[in-house]
C-alpha cells in the first residue's frame, strides 16, 4: 500500500505522538503544592539524577508512561503529568527531566499497602487507566523498583554520585577510522555537485586540511548541480513529484482555475509550419508545463537555500514559486511576466504570491483578510495537498499524519502499541476516537491537526480549497495544535498558524536535521531501541544516544545559524558519522559490533546519482539508468514506489554487470582517440605500452593503474600497492591470453570503436585490456557505493 | 563426490555464508574459495516457493471466507444464503461479482485444498502498522524481516531475485536484497548481462577476458574480508558481490517469460515471479493490489476486488500447474485488517482489528477452517494445543502466531536468521498441527 492509502476515523494505537506545554513556563511557575505542577525555582538548580534519566526515563518513562501522562494525554487529569523532553532544548531539557523525576518520586513514596503506589499502578491495580504496563518480572518493573527502593531508602550518595555509564568505557568512536581529507571532498562533491573535487580545492584541502571544508562547502553550495541534489533528495522525503494524474488539471482545480489551467491549448504555435513538428510541439508545451507545476515545491526548498532564506520559510513562506508556464496556469503571466529573465523558460522560478482564490460561483471564494491566499510555505501548495488527499472518512488524518512526519519528524503509525482487545473498544464507544483511551492517546494529537487543514476539502481531481457543506466534523477534537485551539478568526489563515507554531517548535529544527541526514544518507536516524530484554539493548541504546547527540548538536547549529539549510549539510559532512571509514582492528566483540551496526555512510547509489557520477567521472552520463531500468535499479516514482532499494538484488548485480561493460565500452578507445591532454582516463599512456616490455613501460602501466583507481574509485593508492599490483595483473594477464591466441581482431570489437575521434588500432589487445581494467572497476563497491 | 560437486558445493556454501553478512559476518574463506566460486553458475532453486498475496486497504472478511448475513453485517446476502463447501462456509458472491472469480468458483475449485484461519486478531486497525504486523509478526518494531523476505534469505540467499516483491510492507532486515520487478520486458534486457543490447553473440569481452575480471574481482573481494571494515560496509560489499556473480543465473529466466502479457494487475505480477521460480532464482514474493480500504460503498468496492483476488489467486495457481511447479508452491493468502461489521453514513465500512488468513500448498491439509468469530464478527480465543474455540482458556490469536507457525513450517525457526527476530511466542501458545 502507499503511503497515500488513509488514516481513518479509527485507532491510533499507541504511537509516539509527544505533547508538552510549552517550555518555558516550566521554571517560571511557582505552583507549589499542587501534584502536578510544574518544577520550582529550587527543583531546576538541582542535579539531574543519572539513574532516573538514564534507566527510568530512557527505558521506561519515555517509552511508556509519557504516551497518556501529558497534557493533552489521556491521562492528563491524573496527578501524575509528565512533560516530553524532546520539546526543550538544552538546559531546558534538564528543567523537564527533574520535574519528571519529580513526578515519578512523588509516586514511588507514596505507599498503599506496603508496596509503592508507582509499582502498583504499573501492573493495572489501583485502577490503573492504562492497565498493565508492565509485568512485574519484566526488566523494565525491576528498574522502576530500584527507582522506588532508592527513594524511599536514599543512601549518603547523592543522585549524581552513582554512573550509570562505566567511565572505563572508550568513546564511541574509538577505534574508527575516519576518511581522509582527499576523499571526503571527493565524496561531498560527488553527493552535493554531482562532480569530481577541482585541483583548487585539492589543494586547499591538502593544504589547511578539514578548516579548508566550509569554504570549499559554501562554493559548492552555490552550484547548481548542488540545487538539482536538493530538490531530488527533498523529493525522495516528500514525493511531491507524485502527483496523480495530469498535475493542470489535479494541482490547479476546475472550480478556480477554469479559465486559465489549460492555457497550452489555446496556445499560438501557428510560426511552425509542420504539422507534425507543431503536433509534438505541442505536447513538449503542455508536458513541461506539468512538470513545472510538479517542480514548484521543490522550488521553493531551492529558492529558500539558494537564498539563505531560514528553512522555517519552509512553513511559514508567504509565497510560491511560478515559472512562466505555471504563472499562465494562475492566471497571472501578465503581472509577474517581467520578473522572469526568461519568459520562454518553464523552469524558472521566481517567488509569487497568490490572491485568494475566485471561484465560479461566490460561494466557492477563498476568505482572506488580506485578499492574498494565505500561503504557509510547502504546506498550503497545491501540490502538497494533492499529493496527501483526503476523503470523506479519512478527514485529513492522512495529512495531519504526514505534517507530524515530514515537519517535526514524528511519525505516529511507526510504533504503535497493541492492545488487548482492539475491536471491543472500538465497538464498546460511540466515538471512540473522542472516548476509548487507547483511541484518545493519539487523536487528541492527530484530530486537531487534521482540522486546521478543513478548509481544503475537496477530493481527487476537484482541487484542493473548499469549505465542508456541513461544516467540520463534531465528532472530532477541534482544531488547534498540541492543546491550542485554532481562534475562530485564524481560520482563513488556519495552516499560517500552524506553520508558526511549527517554525518554534523545537523538533522542528530537529527533523530538519534528520531530513539532512537522510539526504546525505539515504536512510533515516536511528530510533530508540524498545526491547529492554534483549542482550544488544544497551550497546544499541549506546548508538542511539550517540547519534541523537549529534542531531541535537546540529539542531542547536542550524538554530543558531537563523536556520540556514546549509549549515545542517555542514554539521552532517564534517561529523564523524559522515567521516566513519572503518576500523583500526577487525576484530569486534559482539557489543561493540551492536554499536558501530549503523555507522558509515555505504550507500548505494541511486540510479540517478550513479548517472552523475558516471558523467563526473567519464564526461558523459551513461543514459540508461531511466524509466524502467531505473526502477529496475531500485529507483522511485514518487507514488507507488518511494523508498529506494538499499541492497542490490540480483537484477541490479545484473544492471551493474551491462552498466560497467558498457561504459568501459564507451570510453576506452574513446579516451585512447582523443589526445593526450584531451584524456580524461588514459593522459600518460599510449596502446603500445606493454606489460613486461621494460620496467620503463611497467612503470607507466602502474602510473595509469593509480590514475584509474583515483578517478574511478577514489582511491590514493601506492603504485606498489597490493591493489594496484592486482589491477596490474589483471591488465597483463588479458594482454598474455591474448598474445595466444592467433585468431582475434586487431581492432577493438565494434560497438566498442563507434564515435572515435581518429581510428585506434588495437593490434596487442591492450586497448581491450584497458578496458577489461576499466569494467573491472566500474564494478566494485567504492565506485556503486558512496 | 566429484571435483566439479565438490567445487559447486563450497562455492554454494560461500556464498550462503555471504548471505549470512545480515548477521554481522563477513564472507568467509580464502582467495582460493573465491576463486573457485565465483566462475560457476549456481544450480537453481527448487523449491518450495513461497506466494504471499496481500489484499492492501483491508478486506472484508465477511464476504468471503467468514460470513455473517446477521446483525446488519452484510447487505448482500442473509445467514440463510451461506454457502458450504466441506467444511467451508463462505458468502455467495456469483450474483453480485464485478468480474473475477466468485465465491463459488474458487472454492469448488480450491476447498479441498485451502486452510482458512477465522478470528484473526490483527491487534490494530491502521494500515501501516497493520501490514507490518501480518507481515513480520512483530508490532513494535521497524526492525524485522517480513515472513517472505526471511524465508528467502534462509531458504535461498544466492539467488538472485531470492525476495520478490510487488507492493506492501516489505522489510528485510538487512538478510536480503528485496527485488521489484515491475515489468516482464525489464527481465528480458538484464538477463544477459555480459553481452551487447542482451545479444548473446555479441559479448561486450571475449570470454578469457571476462574470466580474468571475474577473477580479479574474487581476489579483490577475499582481500576485502581480511580488513578491518565497518559492519555496515561487510554487509554491503557481501551483497555486492553476491548480487553480481549471482546475476548470471537471470539467462535461465528468458524461456519462461510469456510472449504475451496479461492485463490483470496479480496476473502480471504472477507470471513474473513463476517465470523467477521456474527458472530457480527466485524463493518468495510479495504479490499485491490495492483500493480495498472501502469506507465508502464498501459492497460495490468489495464486490470487485474480492473477485479480482481470488482470480489472481487461482491464475498463480493454474499457470504454476502448466509450469509443473504447483506442487512446490506455497501460497498464503491475507490483508493488513479487516472491515466493521456496521456500514457508515456512506454505505462503506470502517477497519476493524479481526479477520481471517488463509493458506495452501504442499505440507498444508486443506478442508479445514480453525477459529472463528462470534455473532459481531468479534473474535473467539483459539487453544492452541487442540485448535478448538476456546472462549474461555484459548489465545487470542494474532500475527506473531501466524509467523511463528509459518516459520515451523517452512523449517526455519531454528535458522540463525530467525532466531535473530524472536517473536516472543510463549511454547504453550504456539497452534499445534495448525498445517495438519
Amino acid at each position: 500500500m502507499s503511503n497515500r492509502g488513509a488514516i481513518h476515523h479509527t485507532m491510533l494505537l499507541g504511537a509516539l505522538l509527544q505533547v508538552a506545554l510549552p517550555v518555558v513556563m516550566l521554571c517560571s511557575a511557582t505552583a507549589a503544592g499542587a501534584e502536578n505542577a510544574p518544577a520550582t525555582r529550587a527543583v531546576c538548580d538541582a542535579p539531574v539524577d543519572v539513574f532516573f534519566a538514564e534507566e527510568v526515563w530512557a527505558k521506561v518513562g519515555a517509552q511508556k508512561c509519557i504516551q497518556c501522562h501529558k497534557p493533552g494525554g489521556d491521562a492528563e487529569e491524573s496527578q501524575f503529568v509528565l512533560r516530553d523532553i524532546t520539546r526543550g532544548q538544552d538546559s531546558e531539557q534538564d528543567n523537564l527531566m527533574r520535574h519528571n523525576r519529580d513526578m515519578f518520586a512523588r509516586m514511588a513514596r507514596l505507599i498503599v499497602n506496603d508496596r509503592s503506589r508507582l509499582l502498583r499502578k504499573v501492573v493495572g491495580e489501583l485502577d490503573h487507566g492504562g492497565e498493565v504496563v508492565l509485568p512485574a518480572d519484566s526488566p523494565g518493573y525491576q528498574i522502576l523498583a530500584e527507582f522506588a527502593r532508592r527513594v524511599n531508602a536514599p543512601s549518603t550518595m547523592t543522585v549524581n554520585e552513582e554512573p550509570a555509564v562505566d567511565a572505563s568505557v572508550p568513546p564511541f568512536f574509538h577505534g574508527v577510522v575516519m576518511l581522509d581529507n582527499r576523499r571526503l571532498l571527493r565524496r561531498i562533491t560527488l553527493s552535493l555537485a554531482g562532480r569530481l573535487p577541482t585541483d583548487t580545492e585539492l589543494s586547499a584541502i591538502a593544504g589547511e586540511g578539514l578548516t579548508a571544508l566550509p569554504t570549499i562547502l559554501d562554493s559548492v553550495m552555490q552550484e547548481d548541480a548542488f540545487y538539482e541534489r536538493l530538490r531530488e533528495g527533498f523529493n525522495d522525503i516528500f514525493l511531491t513529484l507524485g502527483v496523480d494524474g495530469n498535475a493542470d488539471q489535479t494541482v490547479l482545480s476546475y472550480e478556480h482555475f477554469e479559465k486559465t489551467r489549460h492555457w497550452y491549448q489555446n496556445h499560438d504555435l501557428s510560426d511552425i509550419q509542420d504539422e507534425d513538428e507543431r503536433r509534438r510541439a505541442g505536447y513538449k508545451l503542455a508536458n513541461d508545463y506539468r512538470q513545472a507545476l510538479l517542480e514548484e515545491p521543490m522550488r521553493l526548498i531551492d529558492h529558500i537555500v539558494r537564498n539563505d532564506r531560514p528553512f522555517t520559510e519552509l512553513v511559514t513562506a508567504d509565497y510560491i514559486m511560478v515559472s512562466p508556464y505555471t504563472a499562465r496556469g494562475y492566471g497571472i503571466f501578465d503581472e509577474v511576466k517581467s520578473q522572469f529573465k526568461n519568459p520562454d523558460d518553464p523552469f524558472e522560478y521566481v517567488p509569487v504570491k497568490l490572491k485568494a482564490l475566485v471561484g465560479r460561483s461566490t460561494s466557492q471564494n477563498q476568505e482572506s483578510a488580506t485578499g492574498f491566499y494565505p500561503h504557509a510555505g510547502l504546506l498550503s501548495t497545491f501540490q502538497y495537498l494533492t499529493r496527501y488527499p483526503t476523503t470523506e472518512t479519512n478527514r485529513n488524518r492522512l495529512r495531519a499524519r504526514m505534517y507530524y512526519q515530514h515537519f517535526l519528524g514524528v511519525d505516529v503509525l511507526e510504533l504503535a502499541a497493541r492492545v488487548s482487545d482492539a475491536a471491543a473498544a472500538t465497538a464498546k464507544f460511540e466515538i471512540p476516537t473522542m472516548q476509548a483511551a487507547e483511541c484518545v492517546v493519539c487523536h487528541r494529537t492527530l484530530d486537531p491537526v487534521a482540522g486546521i487543514f478543513q478548509d481544503y476539502w475537496r477530493f481527487a481531481d476537484q482541487g484542493v480549497y473548499g469549505r465542508r457543506k456541513e461544516g467540520w466534523f463534531t465528532d472530532m477534537f477541534p482544531a488547534g495544535f498540541e492543546g491550542e485551539d485554532l481562534p475562530a478568526d485564524e481560520r482563513w489563515r488556519a495552516l499560517q498558524w500552524l506553520g508558526e507554531r511549527t517554525a518554534n517548535d523545537p523538533r522542528f529544527a530537529n527533523a530538519m536535521v534528520e531530513h539532512g541526514y537522510y539526504l546525505l544518507t539515504g536512510r533515516r536516524t536511528l530510533l530508540p531501541p524498545k526491547d529492554l530484554e534483549d542482550p544488544r539493548y544497551a550497546a544499541q541504546r549506546r548508538a542511539y544516544q550517540e547519534q541523537r547527540k549529534q542531531v541535537e548538536a546540529i539542531a542547536a547549529q542550524f538554530t543558531q545559524a537563523g536556520f540556514n539549510f546549509k549549515q545542517i549539510l555542514k554539521g552532517w559532512v564534517q561529523s564523524d558519522f559522515y567521516r566513519a571509514d572503518g576500523l583500526a582492528t577487525a576484530e569486534l566483540t559482539p557489543t561493540r559490533r551492536t554499536e558501530l551496526d549503523d555507522l558509515g555512510l555505504v550507500r548505494l547509489l541511486a540510479p540517478e546519482q550513479l548517472e552523475r557520477k558516471v558523467a563526473a567521472i567519464f564526461g558523459q552520463p551513461w543514459g540508461r539508468l531511466t524509466e524502467q531500468t531505473a526502477m529496475l535499479y531500485g529507483g522511485i516514482d514518487s507514488k507507488e514506489v518511494t523508498e529506494r532499494a538499499a541492497d542490490p538484488s540480483g537484477a541490479m548485480g545484473a544492471i551493474q554487470r551491462t552498466l560497467a561493460n558498457d561504459v568501459a565500452c564507451r570510453n576506452t578507445a574513446l579516451d585512447f582517440s582523443r589526445a593526450p591532454e584531451a584524456r580524461r582516463l588514459f593522459p600518460n599512456i599510449e596502446p603500445d605500452v606493454l606489460p613486461g616490455a621494460s620496467p620503463e613501460s611497467d612503470a607507466k602501466i602502474r602510473e595509469t593503474i593509480v590514475h584509474l583507481h583515483e578517478r574511478v574509485l577514489g582511491r590514493y593508492d601506492d603504485r606498489n600497492s597490493p591493489d594496484v599490483e592486482r589491477t596490474y595483473q589483471l591488465f597483463a594477464s588479458v594482454v598474455a591470453d591474448a598474445a595466444a591466441r592467433n585468431d582475434l581482431d586487431r581492432r577493438e570489437s565494434y560497438y566498442c570503436r563507434q564515435g572515435l575521434e581518429r581510428e585506434v588500432p588495437d593490434p596487442h589487445y591492450s586497448v581491450r585490456a584497458w578496458r577489461a581494467v576499466v569494467t573491472y572497476l566500474l564494478r566494485q563497491h567504492e565506485f556503486l557505493y558512496e | 563426490m566429484s571435483k566439479h560437486q565438490s567445487e559447486q558445493t563450497m562455492r554454494r556454501a560461500f556464498l550462503k555464508l555471504c548471505g549470512l553478512a545480515g548477521l554481522g559476518l563477513a564472507c568467509p574463506g580464502g582467495p582460493a574459495a573465491l576463486l573457485r566460486a565465483a566462475p560457476n553458475e549456481e544450480p537453481p532453486y527448487e523449491g518450495p516457493y513461497y506466494v504471499v498475496f496481500n489484499a492492501s486497504g483491508g478486506w472484508d472478511t465477511t464476504y468471503l471466507m467468514d460470513p455473517k448475513g446477521i446483525g446488519g453485517i452484510n447487505r448482500l446476502y442473509q445467514e440463510g444464503d451461506i454457502l458450504t463447501h466441506g467444511v467451508h462456509k463462505f458468502a455467495p458472491t456469483a450474483q453480485h461479482k464485478q468480474g473475477g472469480l466468485s465465491n463459488e468458483d474458487f472454492y469448488a475449485e480450491f476447498g479441498d485444498e485451502l486452510l482458512v484461519l477465522n478470528g484473526l486478531d490483527y491487534s490494530v486497525n491502521n494500515h501501516s502498522p497493520g501490514a507490518r504486523y501480518m507481515a513480520t509478526g512483530k508490532l513494535d518494531s521497524l526492525a524485522y524481516p517480513t515472513f517472505a523476505a526471511l524465508v528467502a534469505a534462509c531458504q535461498g540467499p544466492t539467488c538472485p531475485l531470492s525476495f520478490l516483491t510487488f507492493g506492501n510492507y516489505s522489510a528485510t532486515g538487512n538478510l536480503v536484497a528485496m527485488s521489484r520487478v515491475p515489468y516482464l520486458p525489464s527481465l528480458q534486457r538484464i538477463a544477459n548481462a555480459d553481452a551487447v543490447e542482451g545479444n548473446v553473440r555479441a559479448p561486450y569481452h571475449d570470454d578469457f577476458a571476462l574470466a580474468r575480471i571475474e577473477q580479479a574481482l574474487g581476489e579483490q573481494r577475499a582481500s576485502r574480508t581480511a580488513q578491518a571494515l565497518l559492519p555496515r560496509r561487510q554487509r554491503a560489499e557481501s551483497m555486492l558481490y553476491a548480487a553480481q556473480v549471482n546475476s548470471k543465473a537471470l539467462q535461465r529466466i528468458t524461456p519462461y517469460i510469456p510472449e504475451t502479457i496479461p492485463k490483470e494487475r496479480l496476473a502480471q505480477q504472477a507470471e513474473i515471479a513463476l517465470a523467477s521460480f521456474k527458472a530457480g532464482v527466485c524463493v518468495s514474493a510479495n504479490l499485491s493490489i490495492g483500493q480495498f480500504d472501502s469506507h465508502a460503498n464498501n459492497d460495490p468496492d468489495q464486490m470487485k476486488l474480492i473477485p479480482e483476488f481470488l482470480e489472481g489467486v487461482a491464475y498463480l495457481l493454474h499457470r504454476a500447474e502448466s509450469l509443473q511447479i504447483r506442487e512446490k508452491l506455497v501460497v498464503i493468502v491475507q490483508s493488513e485488517m479487516g472491515r466493521t461489521p456496521t456500514y457508515n453514513s456512506g454505505n462503506g465500512k470502517d477497519h476493524w482489528s479481526i479477520g481471517s488468513i488463509m493458506f495452501l500448498g504442499p505440507g498444508i491439509r486443506g478442508n479445514r477452517v480453525i477459529g472463528a468469530t462470534d455473532e459481531g464478527q468479534f473474535a473467539i480465543p483459539v487453544d492452541p494445543q487442540t485448535l478448538a474455540c476456546d472462549k474461555d482458556h484459548g489465545v487470542r490469536v494474532r500475527p506473531e502466531h501466524i509467523q511463528e507457525a509459518l516459520r515451523q513450517f517452512a523449517g526455519i525457526a531454528d535458522h540463525p536468521h530467525s532466531q535473530k527476530y524472536p517473536l516472543g511466542v510463549k511454547d504453550d501458545e504456539k497452534l499445534r498441527g495448525l498445517w495438519g
